[in-house]
């Protein structure tokens, strides 16, 4: 268990410092979807259940989808349909 | 340059000025006349130039001053991590007797077995009232903000948007089709269950109707807007949000006129105001995707 939070932690670090040093805002946001997934089973390891559903459904889902809402509406979507 | 002399003459003009008798005298245009132009026309070559040089200055102390920032910022948050009382000291001012009553009596008083859940919509349920409130209002500026925004775009959009729509009438997502058909019943009963179940297990109105509204925006983007104003239009989003809040503010004003003590009309009260919740966030969620993608619940 003490080996799993501690991969965990270390891809929290690793996604966030990741996440603003990548070229492509898609990957960005991708990143941003992992950071939230490392961070809501991290919750749940804290015994916060709550927390982690909640991450789970707002952090790694609502936002991430926003975010691709976003980057399709400023044409920044690289390979998609409207290309 | 007439300055009144005396006091008394200033007063009287105030006076005048004041009931609407006179204007004060509008120098403007008498100042930009007399001033005298001393810049000469920059040619649009010597402008680029000059405008190329301060962004390159601009993008050279860019990162410097980012750096800076950021470890003014780590100062700043790890001098208060420094003064944060001690991990586990029992004479913290967290450890005092609110978080221990809450913990014993929880159950008694609101009826809910899961504290967080009681806290939230027993203890706390004003906060809870006016948050929902916030997303309402949220959901209301974004339809102001954004309703209608397809009818004011070019015809570069509008030919853009039209040739998507055919695609994906034409030649749906068959992988995403078929996965949405697969999940999007164990998402709705899922969430059925984190609203409804909130009261006991982790969960509650917000995280429930956050997978809620996941499951509508899954429904809208793999079966397209048509199939789901069949059931779900602008006139059902409405009545559903109004209506989730309307309740939640109506069940709680019961609920703390009558004493606060659910358990002893027989039933609980925090499972319909979950729901209420619920409701409000579910609609939330997607009358954001909905705004945001085509402009249009």
């Amino acid at each position: 268990m003490k080996i799993l939070e501690i991969i965990l932690l270390l891809g929290l670090v690793v996604t966030a410092v990741a996440a603003p040093l990548s070229r492509r805002l898609l990957t960005t946001v991708i990143i941003y979807m992992a950071f939230s997934l490392i961070m809501a089973v991290l919750w749940s390891l804290l015994q916060s259940p709550d927390l982690a559903i909640t991450e789970a459904a707002v952090g790694a889902g609502i936002s991430s989808i926003l975010f691709f809402l976003t980057l399709k509406k400023i044409h920044a979507l690289k390979g998609t349909r409207d290309e | 340059m007439s300055e009144p002399k005396s006091e008394k003459n200033w007063r009287k003009q105030f006076v005048s000025w004041v009931n609407g008798e006179r204007e004060p005298k509008d120098r403007t245009l008498f100042v930009m006349e007399r001033r005298h132009i001393n810049l000469p026309r920059r040619t649009d070559e010597e402008h680029e130039l000059r405008e190329r040089h301060r962004l390159r200055r601009f993008l050279n102390r860019y990162p410097l001053a980012a750096i800076l920032i950021c470890a003014l910022l780590l100062c700043v948050l790890l001098s208060v991590v420094i003064i944060m009382p001690d991990f586990g000291n029992p004479n913290n001012p967290t450890n005092n007797e609110v978080s221990e009553h809450y913990l014993e009596y929880a159950y008694e008083e609101t009826g809910a077995s899961n504290v967080v859940t009681g806290m939230i919509l027993s203890y706390r349920g004003f906060d809870t009232l006016g948050e929902s409130c916030v997303l309402f209002l949220a959901v209301s500026c974004v339809m102001m903000l954004l309703r209608g925004q397809n009818e004011t775009d070019g015809e570069e959009e509008k030919r853009k948007r039209k040739l998507e729509e055919n695609i994906q009438r034409t030649q749906p997502d068959v992988i995403l089709r078929q996965a949405a058909r697969l999940l999007i019943p164990f998402i709705f009963l899922f969430a059925v269950y984190v609203l409804v179940h909130g009261e006991e297990s982790p969960g509650g109105g917000f995280s429930g109707g956050t997978i809620l509204g996941c499951g509508l925006i899954l429904y809208s983007g793999a079966f397209g807007p048509e199939r789901i104003q069949r059931f779900f239009n602008g006139r059902v989003f409405a009545a559903v949000r109004t209506f989730g809040l309307l309740l939640y503010a109506g069940l709680y004003g019961f609920y703390i006129f009558m004493g606060a003590n659910g358990l002893e009309y027989g039933m609980s009260f925090m499972m319909p105001i979950d729901l209420a919740v619920g409701l409000v966030v579910a609609c939330t969620i997607y009358g954001f995707y909905a705004l945001f993608s085509r402009g249009e619940i």
